[in-house]
């Protein structure tokens, strides 16, 4: 749901808060310290709002960074971006204030949290080279682009406007009209530097956690001549989900916070004030605190005593209260990981996974864990850890980030990769990706840069670690196995014709029948899977040959993990079979002869070319199977278990979800949110079970 | 090893045939292919009474085509076998690295690396019991160079016989030994020395022509070249046994020079299977020994750790247990030394010719 004037709406959100002189003294937490990193921290600032405003305005953005050195240690700075622009009336306000957007007053995930950014480098720029930051900017609505220059008045914390006019903007790498954009060029002092800590770094990772935008950067000389360029073209067409804005939990809250709230409510009783403002809190949880509280229902939020403010917030800890809504994540998605990381990083083996949501004192938060290994990644030294919070990368502090933290508990001795001493970061051609997406991401420090400790995170990370890492560990497997396999149908296809027909030939013999040598040499039953992608059908199809080289019949139950999720489905399956679990399918064999082979093949809808490149293959059966695992039926039992669960809760949720939400329409607190998307991959396939009796459970009002 | 020995031309072909029946037949039955080979290392090697050397023993390894290395080593023994038995068909001759090159051509039986191809050649002699000559293969190893007052007869490229006496027909850098030494190829033909003193290094080879050695002590020197060739060792064994004159070995006083007197005197694990032609039981090492260093207070150097790992490995070599030599490694280790022949030096250019040498021969018999 595009809106015509959302440039106008989303700016018209922002409050105004007068910190610019205490920015000036303290630029520092800001990330204009030292030169290399001033420009970091400004192309940064740039970026997340253009990602912001592209995500908000649902646009797929194309970001461009320009980086020139003209003398000294001073440079330019231009970056441009394809979104909504902003209005004229708002640029002094963008610009020229630190905003505190709606992001702060409101709980949801986004880029920013504090809204300071641009301001910044504004700031910073008249600070050290003493001029003014251009901006072009262009709306949709409007028929040209406003064109004008800033400063900032840091004592009365407003902008100083200049140089304003109106003109057509033509894009000077396009030669196009521009329609809506914003375009910023800025001198400052600072040093471009390259390496892990750099601008290309920046962006490299951004465009990993971003895989819908398409981000370019170019460092200049001050001849002119490139020193450094990269350009990472979107591969994916799916912008995030939009988030949803959320009431606080009340497991979260602070007695300050919540005597603020009650202050500022215009609720007239208690009970309404507790369901209007805050996520969780069903009518009857509403009736319980106050009983338990000992405050009286129809009591005036405003009238509310700091001493029963406090005997609320203990029975916040203790009455059962739903999870807060988790719409308010925007998790990246295990496929698009994927794909962003194949965007930087050339690798052969790629291993992500998306948790579910989970709460942290109130917090909803969910991780995200990418591994990729091989290619050309190098094998000697540490692996490459990448950092995101909300999709920021984190490039600082590595070694004092909880994320960090939980990757150097894992051992990874057990997953194949090195680990000298058994702890801290392993060695090998690897790069991890973690994500933790939140709508209250701790920082150890202002400068947020490192993730503090918590222990709900530390574990949820290390689960996912822990995921990934047995996805390794099966590729690593399975590749030695498909080697070896490899070597033995060389040996019996190629070598061993050869020296039957070259020793027969030298003795003047017949040629031997080889059959009995082969079952032999093999001795075992050998499972061969090849992906590949049906343009036509626009199928990822697998098929799997299975062959007999021993001297028995043989007969299995082969079964396939295939990404099974929203909009993906067993399109083309010729031997039928049926569903084991989620994402895992079965089909039983005719028995197998020896010296014989069998195919199996089916294709898989809803993907795109490339989505799918490995697949596990598992059996049932006596005796092993090269290139297949034995299923552990614990295992696949635990996970049937598991997806009970899960979609009993969720359809608890559903239920009591839907309750809240009718609430909270009525009350117009939250814009309409019965169309959003809840497409997440951990989300289960809904049906409902009949036999799982959940309802009556908190938060049920019938 | 005499000529009665040496093996016709069918008699080649029909051992390699035998090679490839035994693949041939065990796939016929059924079986994977496969190739009988002793073990070669220090372990299965044995003193052979009868003929005074070191042989292979009785452990017995077996290649077969249930790994794909191994597959593709018969594969490539079966080609090399095609390609000798069409060289002695055309009456050609090929070097090592030759036939190295020449398996580019042969498709999944090319050979990885020339050592593959050399140890592949060996193997072959091995279990066929002839002798890579019979192959047609050469080597490229340097042969030997020798000044002395003896003579011989070395058969030409033009196929005439001239006669060579390696003190006054040669220049300075002496005689070369070609590869083939045998009867058909080098006549031993007249001598008059009273022993033959081989030596490892080319500076001490050069220092005792300088100083007029051969003449002034009556023998003849051979440049042994670090671990000697082949036919290096055959000549010498060739001297010893037709003209009955001894043999001295005078090396660096190291693990490693200790194995190049084993190899000529007890026979070399890679060639075991030849010892018998290639060894000289009657060898006598001269020096340097770990004593001379401590007797003549030579310069030494500490020894490495790959140096310590090789004389920890001679302590159970069979070929070194015997008194002697387990005194002299047990005597180095404890000093922690070891010396260059060239460290004599230290007493003057003439100090090896005029007093060293005479002594030690003087110990062993051979004083002048």
């Amino acid at each position: 749901m595009i809106r015509m004037n959302e440039a106008e709406e989303i700016s018209s959100k922002q409050k105004q808060i007068s910190i610019s002189e205490f920015f000036e003294k303290n630029k520092h937490f800001l990330g204009f310290d030292t030169l290399p990193r001033a420009v970091i921290t400004a192309v940064k600032e740039s970026v997340d709002n253009s990602l912001d405003a592209c995500e908000e305005a649902r646009i797929l953005p194309d970001i461009r960074v320009e980086i020139r050195r003209t003398k000294g240690d001073e440079l330019e700075l231009i970056t441009q971006d394809n979104g909504p622009g902003i209005p004229r009336d708002a640029i002094e306000n963008v610009f020229g204030k630190f905003l505190l957007g709606s992001r702060f007053h409101a709980i949801r995930q986004t880029r920013g949290q504090q809204g300071i950014g641009i301001t910044g480098v504004v700031m910073y720029s008249q600070l050290t080279t003493g001029s003014k930051t251009h901006v072009v900017s262009k709306i949709k609505s409007d028929s040209s682009a406003v064109y004008v220059d800033l400063g900032v008045d840091t004592k009365k914390n407003k902008a100083i406007k200049s140089g304003e006019k109106r003109d057509i903007w033509i894009d000077d790498k396009t030669g196009n009209e521009v329609s809506h954009g914003l375009r910023i060029k800025t001198q400052m002092k600072a040093k471009y530097q390259r390496g892990k800590k750099s601008v290309f770094q920046y962006l490299r990772m951004t465009s990993i956690v971003n895989p819908h935008a398409s981000i370019s950067l170019v460092v200049l000389d001050r001849e002119g001549s490139v020193i450094e360029e990269g350009d990472w073209v979107r591969t994916s067409n799916k912008l995030p989900r939009v988030v949803e804005e959320i009431k606080p939990h009340p497991h979260g809250i602070q007695l300050g916070t919540l005597q603020r709230m009650l202050r500022e409510a215009n609720d007239r009783k208690m009970t309404s004030f507790l369901k209007h403002n805050f996520s969780g809190v069903s009518p009857r949880a509403a009736k319980e605190i106050l009983a338990m509280a000992e405050v009286e229902e129809g009591r005036t939020p405003k009238r509310i005593k700091a001493e029963e403010a406090k005997t609320m917030i203990s029975a916040f800890q203790t009455v059962k209260l739903l999870k807060p809504p988790m719409d308010c994540l925007s998790p990246i998605e295990d496929l698009l990981i994927k794909k962003g990381l194949s965007k930087a990083i050339d690798s052969r083996f790629a291993s992500t996974v998306t948790r579910s949501p989970s709460v942290s004192q109130g917090n909803p938060f969910q991780v995200e864990v990418g591994l990729v290994f091989g290619g050309d990644l190098t094998s000697d030294g540490p692996i490459e850890i990448l950092r995101f919070a909300n999709r920021v990368p984190l490039m600082y502090q590595q070694g004092g980030c909880l994320l960090t933290k939980s990757l150097e508990a894992v051992n990874w001795k057990n997953y194949g990769l090195e680990q000298p001493g058994g702890t801290g970061i392993p060695k090998g051609p690897a790069a991890v990706l973690i994500h933790l997406a939140s709508t209250n991401v701790q920082f150890t420090s202002e400068a947020k840069e490192a993730v503090s400790y918590n222990e709900e995170v530390f574990e949820e990370i290390r689960k996912a670690m822990l995921e990934v890492g047995r996805g390794l560990k099966n590729h690593l497997k399975k590749d030695s196995q498909r080697k070896k396999a490899k070597e033995k149908f060389e040996l019996v296809n190629i070598i061993l014709p050869e020296i039957s027909k070259k020793s027969s030939e030298l003795l003047g013999r017949e040629e031997p029948d080889l059959a009995p040598v082969i079952t032999q040499i093999m001795n075992a039953v050998f499972l061969e899977e090849v992906l590949s992608w049906d343009k036509e059908r626009r199928l990822s199809m697998c098929s799997i040959t299975i062959h007999n080289y021993t001297a028995r019949a043989r007969a299995y139950t082969i079964l396939a993990k295939w990404p099974e999720s929203y909009g993906t489905s067993m399109e083309y399956n010729p031997k039928g079979g049926r569903k084991e679990a989620r994402g895992l399918w079965a089909w039983r064999l005719d028995t197998l002869d020896p010296g014989t082979s069998t195919v199996l093949e089916f294709g898989i809808s809803g993907l795109s070319k490339g989505d799918w490149n490995e697949a596990d293959i598992f059996f049932r059966g006596n005796g092993e199977i090269i290139g297949a695992t034995k299923m552990d039926e614990a295992l696949l039992e635990e996970q049937r278990k598991t997806e009970a669960l899960e979609a009993a809760v969720q359809e608890v949720r559903d239920n009591g979800g839907v309750s809240v939400r009718t609430d909270m329409e009525a009350s117009q607190v939250l814009p309409n949110i019965d169309n959003n998307e809840l497409g997440g991959p951990n989300v289960v396939d809904l049906s409902p079970s009949a036999d799982t009796d959940w309802f009556g459970m908190e938060g049920d009002e019938q | 090893m005499s000529d009665s020995t040496r093996k016709s031309r069918e008699q080649v072909v029909d051992s390699l045939h035998q090679v490839a029946a035994e693949m041939h037949n065990r796939m016929q039955r059924g079986e994977p292919p496969r190739m009988t080979l002793p073990v070669r290392s220090k372990t299965n090697i044995s003193f052979d009474n009868r003929l005074g050397v070191f042989k292979y023993g009785k452990g017995k390894t077996v290649r077969d085509a249930t790994k794909l290395g191994s597959a593709r080593q018969l594969l490539r023994t079966l080609h090399i076998t095609e390609f000798i038995e069409e060289m002695i068909d055309s009456g050609k001759s090929s070097t090592l690295r030759e036939m190295y090159y020449i398996s580019e051509g042969w498709g999944n039986g090319k050979f990885g690396s020339q050592n593959e191809s050399n140890n592949l050649a060996e193997d072959l002699e091995i279990v066929t019991k002839c002798l890579r000559e019979d192959f047609k293969l050469r080597p490229e190893e340097d042969g030997a160079r020798i000044i002395g007052n003896i003579t011989v007869e070395e058969k030409n490229r033009r196929g005439e016989w001239m006669t060579i006496n390696c003190r006054d027909d040669v220049g300075d850098s002496g005689y070369g030994v070609p590869y083939n030494v045998e009867e058909e190829k080098l006549k031993l033909v007249d001598e008059d020395i009273d022993f033959v003193m081989a030596i490892e290094t080319g500076g001490m080879f050069d220092r005792l022509i300088e100083n007029g050695f051969d003449e002034e002590s009556r023998c003849a020197l051979i440049h042994l070249k670090g671990q000697p060739a082949r036919s290096t060792r055959r000549i010498m064994r060739r001297i010893s046994d037709e003209w009955k004159k001894p043999i001295v070995v005078f090396t660096d006083c190291d693990p490693w020079s200790f194995r190049i007197f084993a190899s000529i005197a007890y026979g070399a694990i890679k060639t075991a299977h030849i010892s018998e032609y290639l060894a000289t039981k009657e060898a006598t090492y001269l020096g340097i020994t770990a004593d001379d260093i401590l007797a003549y207070d030579l310069p030494s150097d500490d020894l490495s750790k790959q140096d310590s790992n090789a004389l920890e490995a001679e302590l159970s070599d069979p070929r070194f247990n015997t008194g002697w030599w387990q005194e002299q490694i047990k005597l180095m280790q404890e000093m922690g030394k070891k010396a260059e022949q060239q460290s004599l030096a230290k007493y003057g250019l003439d100090f090896v010719t005029d007093t060293y040498l005479p002594e030690k021969l003087d110990g062993i018999g051979l004083g002048y």
